[in-house]
């Protein structure tokens, strides 16, 4: 009888270590380890067209509340140096800082679609916060092996009435850590218009960090690659940090 | 003499390891106006330098050399319907310039800032025109070109994240005759608010001929905002100003250049409506109404003073309704097509000016715009045919 327990016990224990999380769980989990509650960072952008021409920007970030508020300042090249952004509410309010003008616009929501800079990342695929959680159905497709890793296949389809910025996202996740590896992002003809690839993952302040992650476009045949030179988690947001005031700066 | 004095200031700032930056431009023009076609254009060097000698002070200065070639006097009559022909000569040079065109010292204190010296202001949400705008005017061609700098003191007051607070000075040597501006923008939801209130004590306008023209005083009470309705940008400018005229400012009888009856005091309001939206394919558009108060209703009843004022600054344009759009889609690698269109609705004139933009190299830019003109010979923009512009900007 007692053994009976014993095996009972064991059974039970196992299954809980080994049950497959449910995608919700996935999601939640990929949300906390995307969403640091400050980041401050320093990278480049290098933006490689269909032709093989190549851009450089350089630019500093800084986000707050889970990616809910961020600022972003471009300083090369110098055509644009001093450019800035300021968005707000996870990217559903920007504000734009033209140096050379020394103005100050709001643009309404439909620019969160245009390119930063020309680049293949939207405003809208900078902003964080908990958009998948939020604005997505998901569900769980399978698991399999990416680069000796195994990884979840996640489904998030777009909830209508929620605009989220795309219909249908599927994310790759890495067992070992919720880290999303891979997200293709679809339109609403099911064509994969985008796909983001995150590398280079090293572990920041405790948190995995993908030092490099570069963004194709898969109509355009152009790229985009952002890689981090400098990323802390430590910094703290001074009091009116995320304001037009600071915008100027 | 302050360009000298930038110069010697130089050494001090250099140790304090100044940031260096600005763009040559050059910029070739063919212009058909009438049976006549003239070519001109400029060279243009600006050098900015940047000190912060410590996180809460900004030192900032720009030098601009200005070089004009080609046609560089113009008749400002070959430019006033039924004139051109007129044997008036009112002749208008561009020499080369050199000017110190901004110099401030930004000093940030924990609960407010202040700009003092020579600097950009540029008020308003509009985008074509600003009606709360007091200290700069707008080329249509080129609406967001740098403006000049402004002799200002300027006081910005946060009031939490989405409020702000500011004064403007712009003083005289009569401390009752400087200028003031105070705005108060607020942001409330996915809105933007602000009002603005100006007051000028005695403004002078240098208007051809006419000689200079004296506002006692100008009040200006107006106001924006900024947001979105139904997915589509959304904004709203407007201003309403009482001008009191103080000198026996004339409209002339150019039948005998006399002058006749001094303009009296004047209450009118300006406003602009604007909206933009980017489309899934990336292409963006953008739409201006403005309506100014102030400008000429019918075409029977402009006078060539009308337009000479309007060429010294006194109004916004010179007839009351226009219309401006924007079109721009990013077509090629690097290569940005676009196009405006702008048009007097009173008149029935406008400008058709298509625009090639082409990054050549990573801080090279390389323009192309042409501009077709339309209206009667006797209308705001149709007295000129056609135009194109090549300009080649660098930055560094």
């Amino acid at each position: 009888m007692k053994t009976k327990l014993l095996i009972f016990i064991l059974l039970s224990i196992s299954a809980v270590f080994s049950q497959t999380p449910t995608a919700v769980d996935i999601v939640d989990r990929v949300t906390n380890v995307m969403s640091p509650e400050n980041t401050y960072s320093k990278g480049t952008q290098t933006i490689i067209t269909s032709s093989g021409k190549e851009r450089v920007f350089e630019f500093e970030s800084w986000s707050a509340g889970k990616g809910e508020s961020s600022l972003t300042r471009y300083t090369k090249p110098a055509a644009i140096r001093g450019q800035a952004f300021l968005m707000l509410n996870n990217a559903d309010d920007i504000w734009s800082y033209f140096p050379r003008t020394k103005r100050v616009r709001k643009l309404a929501s439909h620019a969160k679609k245009q390119k930063m800079q020309g680049s293949d990342f939207t405003y809208e695929d900078m902003g964080g916060g908990d958009v998948f959680q939020t604005k997505f159905t998901p569900t769980l497709l399978g698991e399999e092996t990416r680069d000796g890793d195994l990884v979840w296949q996640v489904e998030l389809i777009g909830i209508p009435d929620l605009e989220p910025p795309y219909p249908k996202i599927i994310l790759w996740v890495r067992q070992s850590d919720y880290f999303p590896v891979t997200l293709d992002y679809f339109n609403e003809s099911g064509y994969n218009t985008k796909s983001l690839v995150l590398s280079d993952i090293e572990m920041i302040e405790n948190y995995p960090t993908a030092m490099t992650m570069v963004m194709t476009d898969n109509k355009e045949r152009s790229s985009t690659t952002m890689r981090n030179l400098e990323i802390t988690y430590a910094w703290e947001p001074p009091k009116g940090f995320f304001s037009e005031r600071n915008l100027k700066k | 003499m302050k360009f000298w004095g930038t110069i010697l200031l130089l050494p001090g700032l250099l140790l304090a390891q100044p940031e260096f930056f600005g763009y040559f431009e050059s910029e070739a023009d063919v212009m058909q106006l009438g049976s006549t076609r003239y070519n001109f254009g400029y060279n243009k060097f600006r050098l900015d330098v940047e000190v912060r000698p410590s996180d809460n002070v900004l030192i900032g200065a720009n030098i601009n050399i200005q070089q004009y070639w080609g046609k560089t006097t113009w008749n400002i009559f070959d430019f006033v319907p039924g004139y051109a022909e007129s044997g008036l000569v009112l002749n208008v040079d561009l020499p080369d310039t050199l000017l110190l065109d901004n110099f401030y010292m930004k000093l940030s204190f924990p609960r407010f800032d202040l700009t003092v010296g020579r600097q950009q202001i540029s008020p308003g949400v509009g985008y074509a025109w600003n009606p709360t705008d007091i200290f700069n005017s707008k080329s249509l061609l080129d609406p967001s070109y740098e403006q000049t700098g402004v002799k200002a003191l300027r006081l910005e007051i946060p009031l939490g994240d989405r409020a702000l607070f500011t004064a403007i000075a712009q003083p005289e040597a009569e401390i009752e005759q400087s200028t003031q501006q105070y705005a108060f923008n607020v942001g409330l939801g996915c809105f933007d608010f602000s009002l603005t209130g100006s007051l000028q004590e005695r403004v002078d306008y240098s208007v051809p001929i006419l000689g200079d023209m004296n506002i006692k005083q100008r009040m200006m009470l107006g106001g924006g905002l900024v947001g979105e309705l139904l997915g589509w940008g959304l904004w709203a400018e407007f201003s309403t100003n009482d001008l009191e005229m103080e000198s026996p400012f004339a409209t002339f009888d150019y039948s005998n250049l006399s002058p006749l009856t001094p303009l009296p005091d004047q209450t009118f309001t300006e406003y602009v409506l604007g909206t933009d939206h980017t489309f899934d394919n990336s292409l963006y558009f953008m739409a201006e109404y403005f309506h100014n108060g102030l400008g000429v209703a019918e075409k029977d009843e402009l006078s060539p003073a009308d337009y000479l004022a309007s060429l010294g600054g006194q109004s916004h344009s010179l007839m009351q309704d226009y219309v401006f759009m924007y079109a721009m889609h990013p077509t090629f690698d690097f290569v940005t097509l676009s196009t405006l269109l702008f048009a007097n609705l009173n008149d029935n004139s406008g400008t058709f000016a298509p625009q090639l933009d082409w990054n050549a190299f990573e801080d090279t830019n390389i323009s192309l715009q042409g501009s077709l003109f339309w209206g009667d010979d006797d209308t705001e923009f149709g007295l000129q045919d056609w135009g194109l512009r090549l300009r080649v900007r660098s930055d560094f």
